[in-house]
């Protein structure tokens, strides 16, 4: 980024006789003010302010122009942002042109009062609302005697005659920084009748090149500012000559489009690398767990080794307090009972039971499992070996309900085994063709994966899809009528209205069928997962073979911009304006619109597009001319002459045709005073239109 | 202030010797100024009718009209031709690689493509 100059206070205001005009260029762009004359403006800014809060004053100040970085910590910057005085190319807000013109005439060096006629530049046709505003400004506030005002295109054409670049007939094809102006010249004059403009300029392209390029890499939006975008455009835009032929060969033709794709590195600094740990690192980690492992094992078996004794302990006392109470009399029993803490002997009993199937399942663990299903299976189904002829009807019950279980739980665990041994059989077949073919085995298996995790990630967007809000939309306190996008959504509400909606003939039936209830099932939001559980675990199973990492780590190419197609998509927005959807003509057809605007016959035509003279600013696109010139020839007759030439510097040109408009003697003539537009008021802008020859 | 913004003399002074009148006493502070500055259409609307006389260029003459051209459609993602039109998100596309994309893309973006273009649906 070039370092920022801020322009300097010049010191010999006082030097210039009060006859020698200033003279402005008041453009969207930049602002630069100078004397009459000279080849160069003497102070040269760009057109905006900004009024942030200093931070420790707490008093509004005003910034115009660009800024230091640095120097802006001081200020708090969060409510201000840059603001333009203009609109495409007309001033509007004149608070703002008030500071910029302060801004101006201070750096100029005026330490009193500007007491010398000002020649501004305004754009063509300029609303009279604006010139009457502008007038009342620079007169009432600034004390400034009289005023001219010129088309800034008309001054940069007129230089350019004088250098010799284009003769006393034209046109002039000017891009700024908010429109582009095609303006015929007849005699010298510009017929501004026959004038056309269109509200793109070059802002609109660094925008749009702004926009396409944080919505291709959101992860930047922060580093991609207007600024950027802008030094982006200058540095790398061009213009196609044939837009579609080149948009074909970056499409299909990769080298060539790596050729002419640039590359734009943000800084970035990779994450300190963790180094693998040694083999002896695992080695002593692998001890540590061990140890850890073993000391945690020995407690537990502590642990349960107490709990047996203690166990034990209790079983014995009790059986000792229950032999008591059978020996002893009535009173002593009652005593004994009153100081155990029991109630009858059928408790203690009950506590012995307790406390033996507590020792048994504590012992049954440190033994093994291997009794405990056997235990479970005998004591599940006591009934079924028991004929039918013996039992109760209650029991015949219970033996049907046990029978029931069985059947239910042999079906479960066949079920299980057979797809166990199914996974074993494709587990075989994958290994065979592991085995056979490797690298199609893995190609198989990586495409699986991407198809299956698409898959997944397409549902689950389906399922949020609908709540996904922007915050334009109103948030109607619920589910409102635009979140139920997608179908499961709309299905649900189809039948809860349909189920809630009362018909009025007959009763309502609803429940008397079975059927009727799975309705519920198919409104629950939950339903879709049922579907997805064979995909979801194929997915896992994948994943886990092909070992793919959760999350890839970010790498230098994720910070690397690539402006490859943009270089020459955004400054065809000046061709074809309907891109961005302005539904005005680019600049090729805007010739022929003024031309035809003209009314004039086919020789002046013929002799006006002798002399075509491109400026502004955003002319400065390699190509431009080029193309420009193949646009215009496609509505010209055929082999019609046709002479494009750029303008000596399109963007100084006009402030340098201004000057040398304001020295030449003529210039008084063309001015008004304060009194002149006292007296007419605004009406004297309607007619107002200086001589452009000298 | 601190000694490096004097110096850089970037703050706008808040009297200056040239004016006849300062900014201060033009705009007090503690006025809302920013409902008086209307939008550029409603003072060209309102300067229009009563006092421009009509065969005269003035500023909304001049404007371009509409392209003779028909428009060509680019695909709003990559940029290339696109012959296809997505119904649900009205986003234009060229090949269906970018439209897997187009489908994946969160509402938010979608409307962010489509303001490119102007195409946006604005809510008011």
């Amino acid at each position: 980024m070039p370092s920022l100059t801020r322009p300097s206070r010049q010191t010999d205001f006082a030097r210039f006789s009060s006859s020698t005009p200033i003279v402005i260029d008041n453009g969207s762009s930049t602002f630069r003010i100078g004397w009459a004359g000279e080849a160069e403006p003497r102070v040269s800014f760009r057109n905006v302010v900004q009024r942030p809060r200093h931070r420790s004053t707490g008093e509004t100040v005003s910034i115009i122009g660009d800024t230091d970085p640095p120097l802006m910590k001081f200020f708090d910057c969060t409510r201000s942002a840059l603001r333009s005085p203009f609109d495409d190319d007309v001033v509007y807000q004149f608070e703002y042109m008030e500071y910029i013109l302060d801004y101006a005439f201070d750096r100029l060096g005026a330490t009193s009062e500007v007491g010398h006629p000002i020649l501004m530049t305004e754009c063509e046709c300029n609303p009279s609302f604006s010139r009457a505003r502008m007038a009342e400004l620079l007169f009432e506030t600034y004390g400034v005697p009289s005023i001219a005002f010129g088309v800034d295109n008309a001054f940069s054409y007129k230089y350019n005659q004088k250098l010799g670049n284009c003769g006393e007939d034209g046109l002039v094809v000017s891009c700024e920084h908010g429109t582009c102006h095609v303006v015929p010249f007849l005699k010298g004059q510009p017929v501004l009748g026959a004038c056309c403009r269109t509200n793109v300029g070059g802002f609109h392209v660094t925008d749009f090149l702004r926009q396409l390029l944080s919505l291709k890499y959101p992860y930047h939006t922060a580093s991609i500012t207007w600024e950027k975008a802008e030094e982006l455009k200058k540095e790398h835009c061009y213009v196609a000559l044939d837009y579609m032929s080149e948009l074909h060969t970056f499409k299909n033709n990769k080298e060539e489009a790596e050729e002419k794709t640039r590359y734009w590195q943000l800084p970035w600094v990779p994450p300190p690398k963790e180094e693998l740990p040694s083999e002896e690192e695992l080695a002593r980690k692998a001890a540590l767990k061990e140890k850890a492992g073993q000391r945690l094992r020995e407690m537990a078996a502590q642990k349960r080794s107490q709990k047996i004794a203690g166990l034990e302990e209790k079983i014995s006392s009790l059986e000792e307090l229950l032999e008591q109470l059978d020996e002893a009399d009535e009173d002593e029993a009652a005593a004994i009972l009153g100081r155990s803490g029991y109630l009858s002997p059928q408790e203690i009993k009950s506590d012995i039971l307790k406390c033996t199937q507590a020792l048994r399942k504590a012992k049954g663990e440190s033994n093994g499992n291997e009794d405990k299903s056997d235990v479970s299976g005998v004591d599940k189904y006591p009934l079924l070996s028991v004929p039918d002829e013996t039992l109760t009807p209650e029991q015949l019950k219970e033996k049907k309900k046990q029978q029931f279980l069985k059947t239910t739980t042999e079906g479960k665990m066949r079920a299980k085994q057979k797809r166990a041994e199914e996974e074993a059989l494709k587990e075989k077949q994958e290994e065979q063709r592991r085995a056979e073919n490797p690298e199609l085995y893995l190609e198989e298996l990586r495409a699986r994966y991407s198809e299956l995790s698409e898959k997944f990630e397409q549902r689950k967007r389906q399922k949020v899809g609908g709540s996904h809000t922007n915050g334009n939309h109103s948030s109607s306190g619920g589910v409102g009528r635009g979140e139920r996008l997608n179908a499961a959504q709309k299905e649900r509400m189809r039948l809860l209205t349909s189920a809630a909606f009362d018909r009025g003939k007959g009763e309502d039936t609803f429940g008397a069928r079975d059927e009727d209830w799975l309705v519920y099932n198919k409104m629950s939001k939950d339903n879709d997962d049922n579907g997805n559980d064979d995909d979801e675990s194929e997915l896992v199973r994948i994943a886990s073979k092909l070992k793919v990492p959760k999350y890839r780590p970010l790498t230098a190419e994720d910070y690397k911009i690539s402006i490859g197609i943009e270089r020459f998509r955004c400054p065809e927005v000046l061709f074809q304006p309907g891109m961005i959807g302005i539904d005005q003509a680019g600049i090729d057809e805007m010739v022929s619109i003024s031309l035809r605007r003209l009314m004039e016959d086919e020789s002046v035509k013929e002799l006006l597009c002798q002399s075509i003279l491109v400026t502004g600013g955003s002319s400065l696109f390699p190509g431009m001319i080029p193309r420009l010139e193949s646009g215009i020839r496609q509505f010209r007759p055929y082999l019609a002459p046709l002479k494009l030439v750029r303008a000596a510097d399109p963007i100084l040109d006009a402030w340098r045709g201004a000057a040398a408009f304001a020295a030449s003697s003529k210039f008084g003539k063309q001015t008004f005073t304060l009194a002149d537009y006292r007296e007419h008021g605004e009406n004297l802008f309607h007619r107002y239109n200086i001589v452009y020859t000298l | 202030m601190e000694p490096e913004v004097m110096k850089a003399e970037m703050v706008l002074a808040p009297t200056l010797p040239f004016k006849k009148v300062q900014t201060a006493d033009k705009y007090p502070k503690g006025q809302s100024r920013g409902r008086q500055w209307k939008h550029l259409r409603y003072l060209l609307q309102a300067a229009d009718a009563s006092t421009m006389p009509p065969d005269q260029p003035n500023y909304l003459n001049i404007q371009s009209p509409p392209s003779i051209y028909p428009p060509k459609r680019y695909c709003d993602i990559t940029g290339f031709e696109a012959p296809y039109v997505d119904p649900r998100t009205k986003l234009r596309y060229t090949d269906p690689e970018v439209f897997k994309q187009i489908r994946m893309l969160p509402d938010e973006y979608v409307q962010r493509y489509l303001a490119l273009r102007n195409a946006a649906v604005v809510l008011r």
